[in-house]
């Protein structure tokens, strides 16, 4: 089973206040963690267990800059087998089918049976990349995948729909999936095991090793402008609900269905 | 030609919510763009869906064949690309959702589309279809503009629009199949309902969380009515789980469980920094405590500072009134 | 932060690393442990098992491992002068090891790995708490008396933020020379040392050792036991001594340099938290301090000092459970304080401030009682009161 599993390094700003940079087309990530994105890090555990199981192989793909290659290394930690890392300021990131343009270049001349991605990134949260991506190369693919059952010549997945509902589908293979959270448990890649994966070989690229002509994958080619970031006006942060207890119950109740929240 | 084609979603006979509320946003945007909305509803004996989106003023355009009999990603990407061929409309639409996932990005890279996900507007300017989406957990919003072409595609985000009440009477018109086959590369299984009485609030959509403040356990139904009626899963503090109101895979914090729900509803709980660690992923955060000081407080997006006692009650009869 | 990554080599058994032979099974360690109250913890029976090498995938399987909490009560005991605790921490670092280990605590490795505290937050924002003060961060060519050390959970935990807020403004009154690294402190590491995870803890003490080294300063200060416990124990090659503030706190008494202005009229019982207390030897300090107030009646738990009942925070407690049902130490605590009549049990260690607050709602004592960390009573006497809501008000 010869996998490949693209990840992201992604800046965690569930918790941060996010402001825009002096350009106002990215924002200010100086105060910021990052870290492998949520969905990728399940992608890396289910492909780990697919190779324990099946007796596989996997490389792991990602575009980012030398500070991701932590991330790497811990990937690689868990039992990945080797790494790509594609830097090029030249890619339009900000276009998920660019995005996959590129992550297609790396793959498509090699033998594969499965590529992971996650199913969103917790960033621009398109969940786009790794449907473009089967496309590109070619091949099936089945996105917000919960569980994954390999069998001859076909994977059957189960794909999580809203309000919990499951649905089976058998695709055939070599296919792309895009992988939900919770989907296993990720293992924990203690310091003895990174130090061991610097002695796997990650292999840094940019779009001329790959051959991929910048013509292809740059703003230029895109086929989306991305005008222009703004912070969208809200409210101070608790909106306190004021009135007599039932006022304030009757008040409550309205926003959460008008919002469309319960 | 400026027709919006938009595709109506359904599943298990039951249109789905998304396929209305794409109709608040397409009929100006076809206006703008000169033309009109038509939808596509893919399907096996779907006569009634479709009547039921005519009412609302647009055309149908039905494929009503057994190959539609399930969801399948694949052939509706077949179908939608002859249709695009054929119609050239100037955008697509379909919802971001679960089926518009598998979908719209394999169509946007077929058919070399201009292609903007999980939209929560939508504009032309001067004839430019400019997107509104967000990004970073939402803090950010982001005017994403679809550079000149002959079709575009976006998919459009649930619950951003309102559905529109129905309106005037459309057309239905019924269409062949532009499949004819069957496809071998992928085939849907079979649907498995979500498992009930095993809970992994990990997983949960909408949470009653409950803490101290509920003082004891009979005084739990307080929490799971409200938890009834808005279809939540019960979670708690540490406290709470350590009093036995719960049980400690519902406990939500550094040393139990770190859920993202949609909504969080919580009550009696003071907002101590490890349990705020286990919610930081929820979208919407409720906050009920009597304790103006309370930390949770300022997790909160919207927060009543009272005794849940005397407004959980009522909350739950005014949430069972208006969901009906 | 990864400057370097040294690794002591482990070609040691388990029986050579923690001197399992020279065990006697006396039995003095699990009699003065303080969980076997609620628990199944037998730490006499594993350093017996731990001898034979085949059982030991086994032992680390078995749960009660976690319930330690690191009091290091079996290590004071022991009339051997093993630390039988040790053997424990040996069965978690080979479920560490395996990557199977509980969500909670990977997350708490990983997150001390990647931003340097275990509690998921970005380093960038480590001193927030230092919001409107003014507070002199250390350069390493400026020479420098007292140099602190905060410690995670003090930095970024709004309940326990107040110790280090408060601390500035004594310093300031007190004419204290001082400075506060900036956001390059991190982690200790004595959780991490706790949960088994010992080669990132081997990190983090090159790591440290290398940074706090950089500095001219005469000693550090840490404000949370933990740091100041962890240093002197596993921190060979740290240039400077390291001392708990309630030691800083009794000589600048001493020197007639702290005065507190205002009275105290209220009965407070001191919680001698482990990593000060037992661990290290400081258990008069404190008292002085509190002593120094006027009006405190300081009362005595029967279990004080070396005798101290464990409050369960550490020993990677804050992100394992339990599966006890029995009460908490923590809530036995409180229930002793309040069997006492006490106004307030004061410690002198974060984690003991965040468990004691957890037991007084679980026994519901809120309006009798209160939990409070030294520099929390300090802060109401030298009207030096934190207008930040995560202040908790001392009523007189």
């Amino acid at each position: 089973m010869k996998i490949f599993t693209c990840i992201k390094y992604v800046p965690d700003t569930s918790e941060a206040e996010v402001k825009l940079d002096s350009e106002g087309t990215g924002v200010d990530s100086s105060r910021f963690s990052f870290d492998i994105n949520d969905a990728d890090n399940y992608a890396v555990e289910e492909s780990v267990l697919i190779k324990e199981k099946h007796d596989g192989d996997v490389t792991v793909v990602s575009i980012g800059p030398k500070s991701s290659d932590v991330m790497i290394r811990m990937a690689m930690a868990k039992g990945c087998d080797r790494a790509i890392r594609i830097e090029d300021e030249r890619i339009a990131t900000h276009d998920p089918l660019m995005v996959a343009k590129v992550l297609a270049g790396a793959i498509k001349d090699q033998e594969f049976d499965l590529v992971f991605t996650g199913c969103m990134a917790e960033d621009y949260g398109q969940a786009a990349t790794g449907v473009a991506l089967a496309e590109l190369l070619g091949v099936s693919h089945a996105a917000y995948v919960k569980k994954v059952e390999i069998e001859d010549g076909k994977v059957k997945v189960h794909r999580e729909l809203e309000g919990g509902l499951r649905e089976v589908v058998e695709i055939s293979l070599p296919a792309v999936l895009t992988i939900q959270t919770g989907i296993n448990e990720p293992r924990y890649a203690p310091i003895r095991g990174i130090r061991q994966a610097q002695k796997k070989e990650l292999k840094v690229m940019n779009l001329d090793d790959l051959g991929i002509p910048e013509g292809e994958v740059n703003a230029e080619a895109s086929r989306i402008v991305l005008e222009k970031l703004y912070i969208p006006v809200v409210e101070s942060k608790a909106e306190i609900i004021e009135g007599e207890p039932e006022e304030k119950a009757e008040k409550l109740a309205s926003i959460l269905v008008k919002g469309g929240l319960v | 030609m400026g027709n919006v084609l938009v595709l109506a979603e359904h599943r298990q006979g039951e249109l789905r919510d998304i396929s209305i509320e794409m109709l608040a946003l397409a009929p100006s945007v076809a206006e703008a763009l000169g033309g009109e909305v038509m939808v596509l509803l893919l399907g096996s004996e779907v006569g009634p869906m479709a009547e039921k989106i005519a009412g609302h003023g647009v055309k149908v355009l039905v494929v009503d064949d057994p190959l539609f009999a399930d969801y399948n990603s694949d052939k509706y990407q077949k179908v939608l690309s002859a249709l695009i061929d054929d119609y050239k409309p100037k955008l697509v639409m379909m919802g971001q959702t679960a089926q518009g996932v598998d979908l719209a990005p394999a169509l946007a890279v077929e058919k070399g589309l201009p292609f903007v996900p999980d939209i929560i507007g939508l504009e032309v300017e001067e004839g430019v279809i400019k997107a509104t989406r967000q990004l970073y957990s939402g803090k950010v919003n982001a005017q994403v503009a679809l550079k000149e072409t002959d079709t575009g595609l976006v998919t459009v985000r649930e619950a951003a629009f309102e559905a529109p009440d129905p309106s005037t009477t459309g057309a239905v018109e019924k269409i062949d199949s532009p499949l004819k086959e069957d496809l071998d590369y992928r085939k849907f299984v079979e649907y498995i309902e979500a498992e009930i009485g095993d809970v992994d609030i990990t997983q949960s959509e909408i949470l009653v969380g409950i803490g101290r403040g509920l003082k004891e356990d009979k005084n739990l139904p307080v929490a799971e009515a409200l938890a009834e009626v808005i279809k939540a899963d019960l979670c708690g503090s540490r406290a709470a789980c350590d009093a036995g109101w719960l049980p400690d895979d519902r406990q939500v914090g550094t040393s139990g469980k770190t859920v993202q729900p949609k909504l969080y509803i919580c009550m009696g709980i003071s907002g101590a920094f490890q349990h705020v660690a286990g919610i930081k992923g929820a979208k919407t955060i409720v906050a009920i405590n009597k304790d103006p000081n309370a930390p949770i407080f300022a997790e909160a997006d919207y927060a009543i500072i009272d005794d849940l006692h005397k407004v959980v009650p009522q909350l739950t009869e005014k949430l069972k009134e208006l969901k009906g | 932060m990864m400057r370097g990554m040294k690794m002591t080599t482990e070609n040691q058994t388990f029986a050579e690393k923690f001197d399992l032979l020279g065990c006697i099974q006396c039995g003095r360690c699990t009699g003065g442990c303080p969980v076997t109250v609620r628990t199944n913890l037998n730490v006499r029976r594993f350093v017996y098992d731990a001898y034979d090498e085949g059982l030991l995938e086994e032992l680390a399987r078995v749960t009660d491992i976690w319930d330690c909490t690191a009091c290091h009560t079996c290590a004071v005991r022991c009339p051997k002068g093993l630390k039988p605790l040790e053997v424990l921490i040996g069965l978690r670092s080979l479920v560490v090891e395996s990557g199977k280990t509980q969500p909670t605590v990977r997350d708490a490795l990983e997150s001390t790995f990647m931003e340097g505290n275990p509690w998921d937050k970005p380093r960038a924002t480590r001193n927030d708490w230092m919001e409107g003060l003014d507070v002199r961060i250390a350069e390493p060519d400026q020479k420098v008396e007292n140099l602190f050390f905060v410690c995670c959970t003090i930095a970024y935990d709004p309940r326990v933020q107040v110790t280090a807020r408060n601390m500035i403004r004594l310093l300031k009154k007190a004419g204290v020379d001082y400075a506060f690294l900036g956001t390059d402190e991190t982690c200790c590491g004595s959780e991490v040392f706790t949960l088994g995870e010992d080669g990132l803890f081997e990190m983090l003490i090159e790591d440290n050792t290398e940074l706090l080294n950089e500095y001219r300063a005469d000693r550090i200060v840490a404000l949370s036991p933990h740091c100041f416990t962890t240093f002197n124990t596993h921190y060979p090659d740290l240039n400077k001594p390291v001392i708990h503030y309630t030691q800083l706190l009794a000589e600048l008494l001493e020197q007639g340099k702290l005065v507190f202005e205002k009275g105290l009229h209220k009965k407070i019982v001191y919680h001698d938290p482990c990593y000060l207390g037992k661990q290290s030897g400081v258990f008069e300090e404190p008292r002085r301090v509190l002593q120094a107030i006027e009006g405190v009646e300081l009362v005595e738990f029967n279990r004080n000092r070396e005798r101290s009942l464990c409050c369960e925070g550490g020993g990677g407690k804050m992100w394992v459970e339990s599966e006890s049902k029995i009460e908490r130490l923590a809530e036995t605590r409180i229930k002793d304080a309040h069997a006492l009549g006490a106004d307030i049990v004061a410690a002198a260690c974060p984690f003991c401030v965040l468990t004691l607050d957890d037991a007084l709602k679980a026994e519901g004592f809120e309006e009798e009682m209160q939990v409070a960390e030294i520099m929390e009573i300090l802060g109401e006497l030298e009207e030096m009161q934190d207008n930040s809501s995560s202040a908790q008000e001392v009523e007189d």
